[in-house]
C-alpha cells in the first residue's frame, strides 16, 4: 500500500496527528493506541506499536523492510472534550480501516476535522443550560438558576481568555473560581432573595474535573496506569485550585460583610 | 413528588447542557440527556429504598454506562459520548461546595462529612463505569 520510506514516514506523521487530535478531543488512552495500530495495519504495516500517555505518543511501524519507523510527538493539551471531532475521527478511522484512503486525502481529511471546532454559540448555550439546570437541580429557585446562567457566561469568557495563554488549568481554575465567587457573593448581598450556595454549585459543575477524574480511574483500571495516575493527580490539583479560589472569595465576602 | 419531577427535569436540562458544551451532535443530544435523566431517576429510586449513597450512585452509574454502550451500538459512535452525559447529574458538585463552605467556617466535622460524601460518590461513579467496562471486555473476549 505505502511502499517508499517517504510515504511510510508521512503515514506515521498522519497517524501521530490523528492520535494527538483524538487525545485533545478527550478519547481514552486505549482508544488512541487501538486506533493508531488498526490504521497502521490497514495501510500495510506488519507490526505496530503505539505507546500513548497524556503528554507523549511514541509510534513504531514495521513494514517488513530493513528499518522500522519510529516517530514521537509531544502532546501539550489532552484534557479537552470535543465529541463532535471525536466522532468525526472515529468515522474517519472506521472508513480508513475498511478501505485505506490515499495519503494526501487522509491528510486533507485530518486537517478538515482539526479545523472544525464546535461553534462558540453552542458552548455558550451549553454552559447556560448546564449551570442554570444544575442550580435548580441542587435545590435553587428559578432566580438562582438565572444568576448561575449569567455567571456561566463570565466563566466561558474567562476560560476562552485563559485558553490562549500559558497558564495551566490549575491556575485558571483558581482565578476563575475566585472571580465568580466574589461576583456571586456581591450579587447575593444586593439581592437577598438569591441563594449563594445554589448559584455557586451550578457554576462549580462547569469547572469541576469530574469527567477527567472518572476518565483517569477508567484508564487506571484499564491498565494504563501512568496516564491514569497523571490525570488523577492533575484533576485532584484542579479541584483543589477550584476549592481554593472559592474559599478565598468566601472568606473575603465574610470579612467584608 | 413535585421535588422528584423538578429534579428529573433539571437533570435532563443539565445533561443536555453538558452535551452541547462537549459538542455532541444534534442527533444524539436528546438521547444523551434522556440517559442522564433516567440514571438520576434510578438513583432516586434506589436511594428511597436503601438510603446508602454509594450503592445508589453505583446502581445509577452502572445503568448510565450500560445505556451508553447500548446507544453506542445502536447509533454507531463511541460510548464515551453517552457515558459523560449519563453520569453528569451524579457528579458531587454540591457536597464539594458544602465541604469547602464548612472548612471556611471552621466547621471541620462538617467538612469531613461532606468531603467523605464527595469521595464516596466519585468512587461509586468510577466503580460503576469499570464494572460495565469489565463485563463488556469479558463478553468481547468470549464472543
Amino acid at each position: 500500500m505505502v511502499s517508499t520510506v517517504e510515504k511510510q514516514t508521512e503515514l506515521a506523521r498522519c497517524l501521530l496527528d490523528m492520535g494527538a487530535l483524538l487525545l485533545d478531543c478527550g478519547a481514552e488512552i486505549s482508544r488512541v493506541e487501538d486506533t493508531m495500530c488498526r490504521m497502521g495495519k490497514a495501510y500495510g504495516a506488519r507490526h505496530m506499536e503505539a505507546f500513548v500517555i497524556t503528554s507523549i505518543i511514541i509510534l513504531t511501524m514495521d513494514f517488513g523492510n530493513e528499518d522500522a519507523i519510529t516517530e514521537t510527538r509531544r502532546i501539550y493539551s489532552s484534557a479537552g472534550n470535543d465529541f463532535y471531532r471525536l466522532e468525526k475521527l472515529n468515522e474517519l478511522s472506521r472508513s480508513c480501516c475498511a478501505s485505506p484512503l490515499p495519503l494526501t486525502e487522509l491528510r486533507e481529511k485530518l486537517e478538515h476535522v482539526a479545523a472544525g471546532k464546535k461553534p462558540e454559540k453552542v458552548i455558550l448555550w451549553g454552559s447556560i443550560l448546564a449551570a442554570g439546570g444544575f442550580a435548580v437541580f441542587f435545590g435553587g429557585t428559578i432566580w438562582d438558576s438565572l444568576a448561575a446562567a449569567a455567571f456561566s457566561l463570565l466563566i466561558c469568557f474567562l476560560q476562552k481568555q485563559f485558553g490562549n495563554t500559558q497558564i495551566g488549568t490549575a491556575g485558571s481554575n483558581l482565578f476563575i473560581s475566585f472571580l465568580s465567587g466574589l461576583g456571586v457573593g456581591a450579587l447575593c448581598e444586593l439581592l437577598p432573595m438569591l441563594h449563594m450556595d445554589k448559584i455557586l454549585i451550578g457554576d462549580i459543575m462547569l469547572l469541576i474535573p469530574g469527567i477527567a477524574m472518572t476518565n483517569s480511574i477508567r484508564n487506571i483500571l484499564g491498565g494504563n496506569t501512568i496516564s491514569g495516575a497523571v490525570r488523577l493527580l492533575e484533576s485532584l490539583i484542579w479541584a483543589a485550585a477550584l476549592a481554593g479560589g472559592f474559599m478565598t472569595a468566601m472568606l473575603i465576602i465574610e470579612l467584608a460583610v | 413528588m413535585k421535588q422528584i419531577m423538578i429534579q428529573l427535569v433539571t437533570a435532563f436540562i443539565g445533561s443536555l447542557g453538558f452535551g452541547l458544551l462537549f459538542g455532541l451532535r444534534t442527533r444524539h443530544l436528546l438521547w444523551a440527556a434522556l440517559g442522564g435523566m433516567i440514571a438520576w431517576g434510578i438513583y432516586l429510586w434506589v436511594y428511597a429504598r436503601i438510603p446508602e449513597l454509594f450503592l445508589a450512585n453505583l446502581c445509577a452509574s452502572i445503568f448510565a454506562v450500560t445505556y451508553a454502550e447500548l446507544m453506542a451500538h445502536l447509533r454507531k459512535c463511541p460510548a464515551t459520548l453517552f457515558v459523560v452525559t449519563g453520569v453528569v447529574p451524579m457528579v458531587p458538585g454540591s457536597s464539594l461546595y458544602y465541604a469547602m463552605d464548612c472548612a471556611v467556617n471552621g466547621d471541620l466535622e462538617g467538612a469531613a462529612i461532606y468531603g467523605h460524601k464527595t469521595l464516596a460518590v466519585a468512587l461509586a461513579i468510577a466503580a460503576g463505569i469499570s464494572f460495565v467496562t469489565v463485563c463488556r471486555e469479558l463478553r468481547a473476549r468470549r464472543g
